[in-house]
């Protein structure tokens, strides 16, 4: 009867590793997909395979003129590359400035105590629970009734305004299991509250900074919906161009761009991990 | 007793320098715009897109059934195009609790270094950009698109099945892209669960049923209703998956949003559409706090142990 239960254990526990397995390449069989048929030669159905080829990576890069229709379509790869130098300064600019924002918040919450901490905690609450696009829209009203010119000016704004919780909610976590009787030695032996912060607090809690910079920069150069609204005609970054793109047709060379930007993704995330671990 | 005054006053000086600057900047940027967007849904359409500034709740009107006049009228397809939202997001929560539900189960259950490793690859997804994942659908659910050649190739159909451009499409995408949200909090509380219970549950001869129900289910409650939650509120305001993947014949409530602002440049007319989300979540949440500070209250064990 035992070897019967544990039989059965044993069937449910493989099912269990099948669908595992199952889950896995849902998740992964879009994103190969696309690695895969970015090197695909056939230009009119993407989903056939035809033969290998570089040609969409060349013709992004600009190195490829026969592909004369494909050319004309991203227009010229110069648009390309603004909207990539337009993202990346956005997301550094951003992530700097809600790394300090919310870093400052969160050390503020968590080591002092005040009559407004419950209203900053429901404030850097509150764009998480937000769909984007009333923050999108919201921005959107009040540069224009402003008549602030849309411009990367007004899209670093509006990322930071809601970078700054992630931040927050990174940074709290990581304040949250540090111990506070450091900061009291310093200030019993007569450090300052700003020499206090730069050599006691900062030093523990920048694995937190670090993480919470890392995902800043990541959602700002992944932010569509918010960018899309705040977006002047001069300053389009690399999703609101793609989404451009996506809706005028489909094209191969989306592919190659899609696969360089996964890889600077894995990047990214690998860099995380590898902080991390490191710091265990 | 002068050196505690002055550190008192050093304390406030800190306080005040961390808390100026960001309060300074969230309070124009963040806290102006959703006060002015509030005022906008109260402000009367300009003929040729501005605004007039006066009172008029017609905007809401139009949604909720008030307005009858020359040229505001109620209209009850908003309210149809808000409760279709509602149910997307409502299947798209349930079906990406039940592809993460067993999911959870298999990785809380390997050991360490794989765990681990599945941890990663969950969260990976969430660093690829939104638009090549979205993409990546597209590319599968077309007429022309993967699926359907794969399915033809083999013999399956005769003729390309037309799912892109369906609710299907829309919620496959969006249970697709959001699947990490629901995954992580979930598996938060199935890692908590104690095996020994389940165990304890069988011996005393529970059926597989009652001891999910009696003790799995509760158990693991907080995950389901923390993931319902954070993928509920991105579904029910999307816009880019259903213009992506719904074309002009699926339309959410974002989509309206947003032909609001840049097409039919009625931007009061927005707004209340967007207030009305807000409030849909709002209302959620305060259900969601309701139910959580009641178990709390069932609970005094709990509570006092927190």
């Amino acid at each position: 009867m035992m070897t019967g239960r544990l039989l059965k254990l044993l069937r449910w526990v493989n099912g269990l590793s099948i669908y595992g397995y199952f889950f896995f390449a849902f998740i992964y069989a879009p994103i190969l997909l696309i690695v895969v048929f970015s090197f695909n030669a056939n230009p009119v159905n993407m989903m056939i395979w035809e033969g290998f080829t570089f040609d969409w990576y060349r013709t992004i890069f600009g190195l490829s003129n026969k592909l004369t229709e494909s050319a004309l379509y991203i227009e010229s790869s110069d648009q390309l590359y603004s909207a990539v130098k337009n993202s990346l300064l956005v997301a550094l600019i951003t992530t700097a400035v809600s790394t300090v924002f919310g870093t400052a918040v969160a050390v503020a919450v968590a080591r002092f105590r005040f009559r407004l901490q419950g209203f900053y905690r429901a404030l850097m609450f509150l764009p998480m629970i937000m769909p984007d696009i009333v923050l999108g829209i919201a921005l959107l009203i009040f540069f224009v009734s402003l008549g602030v010119k849309l411009s990367l000016l007004t899209i670093i704004i509006g990322h930071c305004t809601f970078l700054t919780s992630y931040v927050f909610v990174v940074v709290s976590a990581r304040i949250a299991d540090m111990d506070e009787s450091l900061e009291e030695a310093s200030a019993d032996l007569g450090a300052d509250g700003w020499t206090t912060f730069r050599r006691v607090t900062l030093p523990m809690i920048l694995p937190g900074v670090i993480g919470g910079a890392l995902l800043a920069f990541i959602i700002s150069m992944d932010d569509l919906v918010i960018t899309y609204f705040i977006a002047g005609v001069d300053s389009t970054t690399l999703p609101v161009f793609i989404y451009g793109m996506l809706r005028r047709g489909i094209k191969p060379e989306i592919n190659a761009i899609a696969t360089i930007m996964l890889l600077f993704s894995i990047v990214i995330a690998s860099i995380g991990l590898y902080l991390r671990a490191r710091k265990k | 007793m002068n050196l505690f005054r002055s550190r008192g006053q050093r304390r406030r000086a800190t306080l005040l320098g961390l808390l100026s600057v960001p309060t300074i900047f969230l309070a124009v940027f963040f806290l102006g715009p959703l006060t002015i967007m509030l005022v906008y849904s109260f402000l009367e359409p300009g003929l040729y897109g501005g605004v007039v500034w006066r009172f008029f709740d017609l905007n809401y009107g139009q949604i909720l059934g008030w307005a009858d006049t020359k040229y505001e009228r109620f209209d009850p397809v908003y309210i149809r195009i808000f409760l279709h939202s509602v149910q997307l997001a409502a299947v798209t929560v349930i079906l990406s609790l039940i592809v993460c539900y067993p999911a959870a189960f298999w990785v809380s259950r390997l050991p360490e270094t794989q765990k681990n490793l599945f941890l990663f690859l969950i969260t990976l997804p969430f660093f690829v950009s939104l638009i090549v994942r979205l993409f990546a659908w597209v590319l599968i659910l077309r007429p022309t698109g993967f699926l359907n050649q794969a399915l033809m190739g083999i013999g399956l159909i005769g003729e390309p099945l037309e799912i892109i451009y369906t609710d299907t499409a829309v919620i496959i995408a969006m249970v697709y892209v959001f699947i990490p949200f629901m995954f992580l909090p979930l598996y938060a509380s199935v890692e908590k669960l104690d095996m020994s219970l389940i165990e304890a549950s069988a011996d005393l001869g529970a059926t597989r049923f009652q001891t999910f129900r009696r003790i799995v289910l509760p158990m693991t409650l907080p995950g389901i209703v923390g993931g319902s939650i954070i993928v509920f509120i991105p579904s029910l305001g999307n816009f880019i998956v259903p213009s992506l993947l719904g074309g002009a014949k699926v339309v959410m409530i974002g989509n309206l949003i947003e032909q609001q602002f840049l097409s039919a440049r009625n931007w009061p007319f927005g707004s209340a559409l967007a207030m009305m989300v807000m409030a849909a979540i709002l209302l959620l949440l305060l259900y969601y706090v309701r139910l959580a500070s009641r178990e709390a209250e069932n609970a005094p064990a709990v509570k006092e142990a927190a």
